[in-house]
Parts: C-alpha cells; sequence; structure tokens
C-alpha cells in the first residue's frame, strides 16, 4: 500500500498540489524571470522582488528602436513556415504512397525515416555546409529552408498512421468513381487527416522558429539572421543591459510558447495516433 | 487500391530530401575524413588515418567524448523516473489544476534554447545574479557558475535536464492517455488503492515506453546542450563543458579542419550504430513479448 493512501484524502490532494507547482516553478522559473525582469526599470534589473514595481515598458520600446526585430522576425517566420510547408508537402504525399500506392515500401522507408532521425546534425553538418555554399544559397532563404527539409522523417513518421486511419472504404469507393490517385488524396484523405495535419505543421514550425545552429552557418549577417541569431548576438554585444535583453527574449519566444500552449492537445493527440502507445 | 503504378512522384520528395540531405551527407562525411582538406583550400588529397590519428593524438576529443558520455547518462533519471512521475500525478487527477501545471511544465520544450540560456546567464551573474543573491542569504560566497571548473558542467546538464524531462513529458502524457479509464474505473470500484492502479496497471503500459525514452533522450540530449553551450561557454572554462558536437563544429567551422571535425563526425555516427542496434534488439524483444 502506497503511503499516501493512509493520508487524509485532503493531504494527499496537498501534497499533489505541493509537487506539481514546485516542479512546474522550477520548469517555467527562467522564463517566468525573463518575462517579469523584461518590465523592471535600470534600478531594479537584479533586484531579487519578483514583481517589477515600478513597471515599465521603457526595455521594449528600447528593444523596438534599436533592434531590427521586424526584420528578424519576417526572416525566422518565413524560414518556419517554408520548412513547416515543405514538410508537410513530403509526408502527406511519402504517406499517401505508403498507405494506399505503395504499402509494400512501408516498412523500408520507414525505417530509412527512423534512421535518418537518430543521426545528429553535427556529425553531417560539414557536407550540408558544403553542397549549400556550392549551391549558392548561403544568407538567402533558400538555404535555411531547403537543406532543413532533410528533417522530413518526423512529420513522415507521425503522418503515415493518420493516413492508414482513414477508412480504406473511402479511398476504395473514390478509386471506385475512377478518381485518380491525386484526385484521392486531395478529397478524401486530406479533409480527413487536417487536424494531425495542423499539429504536424506548428510542431515543425516550432522546431524550426528555435533552431540555431544551421542559421547561425547559413545566415549569420544581421539583415538575414533568424531571432535565434540576432538574441544570440545581442547578447555577446549589450550584455549588460539585461531588462532589454530580457525583452528581446521575451518577444522571440513567448507568441511560439502561446501557440504550443494552445495547440499541445492536438500535437499529444497526434504522437498517441502515431503508435506511442506501447 | 490496387493501382501499383504511379506511386513514383508520391515517394520521390521524401527519397530526394534524404538521401541529398542526410543519407548523402553522412556517406560524403566518412570521404572528408580520409583526405586532407582546409575549408580555405583545395582538398589535396588522401591521408588514410590520420585525420583520426590526429583526433587520438590530442587529448580534447577524448575529454569531449568523455564529458558527453557523462553527461547523458546523468539525465537519465531526467528522461525517465522524474518524468514518469509527473505525467502520472498529471493523470491521476484530470482537471483545471492539471491543464495549468501541465502547460507550464511543457515550457521548456517550446521556448527558444538561446532564449533559456540567455535567462541562465542573467540568472547566473557572478556580481549581481539571483542565484548568487539567494546563495548569500544563506551566508554562502558568491560562484562563479560559469566560470568555474566546478560548477559549468554541472549548469549546462541542468539546463538540458529541464528540457528532457519537459519532452518525454510530453510522450508519456501521450502514452498514459491510451489507457482505458473504464479499466481503472472498474479497478476503483474493486476497492484498488492508486498504489495498486500504479502498479498493476499504468506500470505495464509504461515500462517499453520507457527504455525507448532513455535510448532517445541519450540520442538527443548531446544535441540539446549544443546551444547553451555555444551560447554560454562555448566549451569551456578549461574545456569541462565541451562535448563531441560542439567539438565537430568547433574543428570545422572555427579552426577550418574539415578532415579533423569529419572524422570526429563519423565517430559520432559509429557510436549512434551501436545505440541503434541496442534498440532494434529492444523493439524485437518487445514484439516478441507480445
Amino acid at each position: 500500500m502506497h503511503p499516501t493512501d493512509r493520508l487524509r484524502p485532503a493531504v494527499a490532494h496537498a501534497l499533489w498540489h505541493l509537487v506539481l507547482a514546485g516542479a512546474s516553478l522550477a520548469m517555467a522559473f527562467p522564463m517566468l524571470w525573463s518575462l517579469l525582469t523584461s518590465f523592471k526599470g535600470p534600478q531594479d534589473v537584479f533586484s531579487p522582488s519578483p514583481l517589477p514595481w515600478p513597471a515599465t515598458l521603457d526595455n521594449y520600446a528600447a528593444v523596438l528602436s534599436s533592434w531590427p526585430v521586424g526584420m528578424l522576425v519576417g526572416n525566422t517566420f518565413i524560414m518556419s513556415a517554408g520548412v513547416a510547408a515543405g514538410q508537410l508537402v513530403i509526408a502527406v504525399l511519402a504517406g499517401f504512397a505508403l498507405v494506399v500506392l505503395a504499402p509494400r515500401m512501408r516498412p523500408a522507408v520507414l525505417s530509412a525515416c527512423t534512421i535518418a532521425l537518430a543521426v545528429p546534425p553535427q556529425a553531417i553538418i560539414i557536407p550540408q555546409f558544403l553542397l549549400t555554399t556550392r549551391l549558392g544559397w548561403q544568407n538567402s532563404e533558400l538555404g535555411l529552408i531547403v537543406p532543413q527539409l532533410g528533417t522530413s522523417a518526423l512529420a513522415v513518421l507521425l503522418l503515415v498512421e493518420h493516413v492508414a486511419a482513414v477508412p480504406a472504404a473511402q479511398i476504395e469507393a473514390a478509386a471506385l468513381q475512377g478518381a485518380r490517385p491525386i484526385e484521392t488524396l486531395w478529397h478524401v484523405v486530406l479533409p480527413a487527416i487536417r487536424p494531425a495535419i495542423l499539429a504536424v505543421g506548428i510542431l515543425v514550425f516550432i522546431t524550426t522558429w528555435n533552431e540555431y545552429l544551421w542559421p547561425l552557418l547559413i545566415a549569420p549577417r544581421s539583415h538575414d539572421a533568424t531571432v535565434q541569431i540576432g538574441l544570440a548576438q545581442f547578447q555577446g554585444e549589450g550584455g549588460t543591459d539585461y531588462g532589454a535583453l530580457m525583452a528581446a527574449s521575451v518577444l522571440t519566444s513567448l507568441p511560439i510558447v502561446v501557440v504550443y500552449i494552445i495547440a499541445s492537445r492536438r500535437i499529444i493527440d497526434s504522437f498517441i495516433k502515431a503508435g506511442l502507445r506501447p | 487500391m490496387t493501382q501499383k503504378a504511379g506511386w513514383r512522384p508520391y515517394l520521390a520528395p521524401l527519397i530526394l530530401a534524404l538521401a541529398v540531405w542526410v543519407y548523402g551527407p553522412a556517406v560524403f562525411t566518412a570521404v572528408l575524413s580520409v583526405m586532407k582538406w582546409n575549408l580555405t583550400t583545395p582538398p589535396s588529397g588522401l591521408v588514410g588515418l590520420d585525420n583520426y590519428a590526429s583526433l587520438f593524438r590530442h587529448p580534447e576529443f577524448a575529454r569531449a567524448a568523455g564529458q558527453t558520455i557523462l553527461s547523458a547518462l546523468a539525465l537519465l533519471p531526467f528522461a525517465t523516473i522524474i518524468p514518469l512521475v509527473l505525467a502520472v500525478m498529471l493523470w491521476q487527477r484530470p482537471g483545471r489544476a492539471s491543464v495549468v501545471y501541465r502547460a507550464l511544465l511543457f515550457v521548456p520544450v517550446v521556448v527558444a534554447p538561446v532564449a533559456v540560456a540567455t535567462a541562465w546567464k542573467f540568472l547566473l551573474n557572478p556580481l549581481q545574479g539571483l542565484m548568487n543573491r539567494i546563495l548569500e542569504v544563506f551566508g554562502i560566497p558568491p560562484v562563479n557558475w560559469l566560470g568555474d571548473p566546478g560548477t559549468a558542467l554541472l549548469v549546462l546538464v541542468a539546463i538540458t535536464a529541464a528540457k528532457v524531462v519537459a519532452f518525454n513529458l510530453v510522450l508519456y502524457t501521450a502514452t498514459l492517455s491510451g489507457i482505458d479509464r473504464a479499466l481503472v474505473s472498474a479497478a476503483e470500484l474493486e476497492g484498488a488503492t492508486r498504489w495498486e492502479i500504479s502498479r498493476f496497471i499504468v506500470g505495464p503500459h509504461v515500462a517499453r515506453t520507457t527504455v525507448v525514452l532513455a535510448l532517445l533522450s541519450v540520442v538527443l540530449a548531446g544535441q540539446w546542450t549544443f546551444t547553451s553551450v555555444s551560447v554560454l561557454t562555448q566549451g569551456g572554462p578549461d574545456g569541462v563543458t565541451d562535448s563531441v558536437y560542439y567539438r565537430i563544429y568547433a574543428l570545422g567551422f572555427q579552426f577550418f579542419d574539415t578532415g579533423a571535425a569529419s572524422a570526429a563526425g563519423v565517430l559520432v555516427l559509429l557510436a549512434f550504430a551501436v545505440l541503434a542496434t541496442a534498440w532494434s534488439v529492444v523493439r524485437r524483444s518487445r514484439r516478441a513479448s507480445h
């Protein structure tokens, strides 16, 4: 018998809150503290008091006027949306092929995806870099987006199970009515897996938004850079203005956190369906 | 549907992406590892295993490898037991409080590693940072967290640990939501305690996920540490926060020694091949036991 079962339920419940509240605080603390600090004036930046009082928006004003936030966010948005769209196209086409058109290929291709997923990016980054520069794609969105389509494996593994869950009868009915495969994909499969596509798309978007090493190598110049590179450089140069630094950090990560919290239910559902159940 | 023809254009983009950006580069890394090549000059021919020999001649690589393995081992509890306990607790009492806790616990998964590193640099500021202020209250002298070889690796492991806990919490949550609630209700009606439910229903359900997660986190953790190392310590002080991943980057893009960096890349790939073999053995035993 577990010890908590002997305690009164109210005590067990309080203990439950204590552990989870403590863990939540520990996990979210650095970002919560960054958020609070970003509203503190220069005299309070290092104050151990959590509440920003008197609160100020000066840090945000300073960042927005001295840091090319709009451009960095724009670059990062184009890269993340491009990679998410590209990976979704690749994964939906592949998922359809592996489930409907050529099911006998499925084990081999999914194994190739799993292996690709396990390859550490640093181990193959030199040839990737050489190829990208030979193609003349340095400092360009092409160079940021296309090589990152190589990590489509996860999107494929997640989406193929969703395609497999579309009732075979619906697909066969479309074929019997003379639909070409592309029409079946468009009119039958796509509507059925739309929630999964959205969830996987958001997951890829967030991962790409946070990517650091590849943009660092391909687009380090400030006007082509992504928010991560900009933030790292900002931190390296003006390391003393912590209020502004925290405001910059919040501006570049908060939107992503909000998107994730809204979408997390769906993302978890897509993991469940992809066979994470033992 | 039995249209055997016509699958090629659907599969081609994936095959092309994997071949050009993953498998091709893996092969090319092996080729580069036996060549003498400085990124700034053209390749000047085969040198056999010289690049590998040079890696082992200098102590940095072996040290980085040791630290990578050490960090991975230190992260094992954060990959398994800690997220499992948290996930089971959240699963036991579904409700509004759980939703709030879950959202907060997931934060490290999604926040950019650069932003997290920036926050820690601020919190660990040796002169006025919050961490040293707290120590001061207890009469402990200030610590130069990131500058002291005794604490720097610990800090980087802790930063990565938060991300590993959060990531695996997502996966455990997904696994647990596959448990039939009706089964749990039935057990409760029969008078099963919460502990018995955890032991006899949840336990068997998550056992194999735990093995997979332990391996997965070993695979991913080193890569996740890369950004923190790059932003906070660049492998220092005294090389204590160096890892094989950072070493490849430093050799290739700071010393422009393409050959040595590629040799290091091949050694990492070989290590992963061993891990992957272990993984497939686990999977096979999993299938056999079903």
